[in-house]
């Protein structure tokens, strides 16, 4: 009977976010819907970075590395070369996760701290290849007016196209945490050596974790890079990759959704509070203390602990 | 290339290393007393920085302005880091390692935008005082008299922590307290003091180098998020927690950034990152650390 009721809630829950997904974009100005993309692409982004953080239980300070290498991936194929708009989808996904792969290799060898700041070492090291070799990546300046297809400039339809990506990406993202290569991971973050103990080959399910984690962030860099139309080597800066952990924090990584609910609380203050104020960082730097500080479940797991609590 | 050249390229990178050794030295100190790896620690030598360009105006003298604004703007830093300590890192000691990082990374971004909104995003520029704004000729090599002093000022902090931390009880105590932290207390030292302590201490060293940077080069807005990353590089090459190894890895990032920036003037951030990253795989724990810690 619990089951039964648990699964119809969630059945409720799922019709209301699909509802909520597909209903707005048809009512609100294209203003709304832009900012419904960005919540789209970063809350994926967000997702990705929580397969590390959530079920990996190590924390990356450098998945803006591969969000960059997706976006200019796709923005440096859609500008210089005249292949099919698909390919150019999908190739980041492969350049990222072939990357992550490679940097990974290494990463997962530590842990804790070590594997924080290895993966900041990496990125930073794809930040200043990217900031410094002008002639291929425009340097500083980044690209700008990256072309798409025509449909794809309506933001009403980019919202559409962005969702159906995102969706299907949340969904293999769903599944793979509640595959049985999720749940390794979630018995290596629990004990590492005791996981290692039953046979489970660690460093290989964390380094392919790793490369998946990748290529969705690869994934959202190449949406961003249509959605924006523009990318910058800022993409791959330490101060970017703080975006997703911020999301996750806010959101709850314990939870599958946690970090969507992040990117929305994220995106939606970024738009409320930036008109008045050019002190973001200011704003999310004070939540973010605070969170930390008073709601260290982030806002779902707050949320369920007054409503559950068990 | 010359003898001289190479002496005042080797100069130049020992005197960028003790800056970087001066911010580093309180990284490491707290990483290995309270374990927390702090994201602001650049950001309060920015502002101790900027602190100093704020004394140098009110006081307003060329010669003495900035020997008294240094101090000043240091002990400033030191009240400020004390708050900072008892308010909010105080409350983090306890939690998992996300939580600290977290809290930091916070720190930086509020830190970071006070700064923007007391001082604005233009550049700041203290002169070098006249006494210390002439060459020097060490072995045939130029160096400015400045970096001289910035030099033997790292080497006194250097001596100065050695001295506090083998030679004074409060360094017992801290020393103990990394070995044992639940006997020291049953012991009846007042822990939080010694973390306060230590917190201040690594605070006031991050603004004195600071404030010796100012003379240095201009103070520029978001000067800290770049020497964050080469501090934490420091604390890789040299080992987590390590202060000799602090010593060690901010002459070689220093040296390399110099050496680098002759001849290769765009990889220098690059190759640093590679010396990073070598160090990480091939020695987790750095030149000076302990594999324990891994």
């Amino acid at each position: 009977m619990e089951d039964k009721a648990r699964t119809l809630r969630s059945r409720w829950w799922l019709s209301l976010i699909i509802a909520l997904s597909i209903v707005p974009p048809m009512v609100i100005g294209s203003f709304w819907i832009q900012v419904l993309t960005e919540i789209l692409i970063l809350g994926m982004f967000a997702i990705s970075f929580n397969l590390i953080f959530g079920l990996m239980g190590q924390i990356s300070f450098g998945q803006g590395a591969y969000y960059a290498l997706g976006a200019y991936t796709t923005a440096l194929m859609l500008t210089k070369t005249s292949m099919a708009f698909p390919l150019c989808m999908v190739a980041p996904i492969v350049v990222s996760g072939i990357c992550a792969l490679i940097f990974g290799f290494f990463i997962v060898r530590l842990t804790g701290i070590y594997f924080a700041i290895l993966s900041l070492a990496f990125a930073q090291l794809v930040h200043s290849v990217i900031f410094q070799w002008y002639d291929f990546t425009g340097g500083d300046n980044g690209i700008q007016g990256i072309p798409s297809p025509i449909l794809l400039k309506n933001p009403f339809w980019n919202y559409y196209f962005t969702l159906v990506i995102v969706s299907a990406a949340l969904i293999v993202m769903w599944f793979i945490t509640k595959s049985s290569f999720g749940y390794t991971m979630r018995a290596i973050r629990d004990n590492s050596n005791r996981t290692g103990f039953v046979g489970v080959n660690v460093r290989k399910h964390m380094l392919i974790n790793f490369a998946i984690a990748g290529m969705f962030a690869g994934l959202g860099g190449s949406l961003w890079a249509v959605f924006n139309h523009s990318v910058s080597p800022d993409l791959a800066n330490w101060t970017h990759s703080g975006v997703p952990i911020f999301m996750t924090i806010i959101g709850g990584p314990s939870y599958f959704l946690g970090p969507l609910v992040g990117s929305i609380i994220y995106t939606l203050l970024f738009v409320f509070v930036t008109p008045f104020t050019e002190y973001w960082p200011l704003i999310i730097g004070t939540l973010i203390i605070f969170i930390v500080l008073f709601f260290s479940g982030g806002i779902v797991g707050t949320l369920e602990l007054k409503i559950r609590p068990e | 290339m010359t003898a001289s050249q190479i002496i005042g390229q080797i100069l130049s990178g020992i005197s960028r290393g003790m800056i970087l050794f001066l911010i580093s030295s309180g990284l490491t100190l707290i990483f290995s007393v309270m374990n927390i790896l702090n994201f602001a620690h650049a950001s309060f030598w920015l502002l101790g920085a900027y602190l100093t360009w704020t004394f140098w105006q009110i006081l307003y003298s060329p010669n003495f302005g900035l020997w008294i604004s240094i101090p000043l703007a240091s002990l400033t830093m030191a009240a400020i880091g004390w708050i900072i300590e008892v308010w909010l890192v105080r409350r983090v000691y306890e939690r998992p390692l996300t939580e600290q990082l977290l809290l930091t990374y916070g720190l930086a971004l509020v830190i970071g935008d006070v700064i923007k909104l007391t001082w604005g995003v233009a550049d700041r520029i203290v002169p070098k005082p006249k006494v210390v704004s002439g060459l020097m000729s060490i072995f045939g090599a130029p160096l400015p008299t400045y970096n001289l002093m910035v030099i033997i000022l790292g080497v006194l902090v250097a001596l100065g922590l050695w001295w506090l931390f083998y030679k004074t009880m409060f360094g017992r105590k801290v020393r103990a307290s990394v070995f044992s932290r639940e006997m020291i207390s049953a012991l009846g030292v007042p822990i939080h003091r010694i973390y306060a302590g230590v917190f201040v201490l690594s605070v006031f060293i991050a603004a004195l180098a600071g404030g010796m940077q100012a003379p240095l080069s201009s103070i520029t807005y978001g000067m800290d998020s770049t020497v964050i990353v080469e501090c934490f590089c420091v604390m890789v090459i040299g080992g987590f927690g390590s202060l000799l190894g602090a010593l060690v890895g901010s002459l070689t990032v220093g040296l390399i950034y110099a050496f680098a920036i002759m001849f290769v003037p765009r990889m220098a951030l690059f190759l640093i990152f590679i010396v990073t990253i070598i160090i990480l795989i091939v020695r987790p724990w750095g030149l000076f650390g302990t594999p324990m810690r891994v």
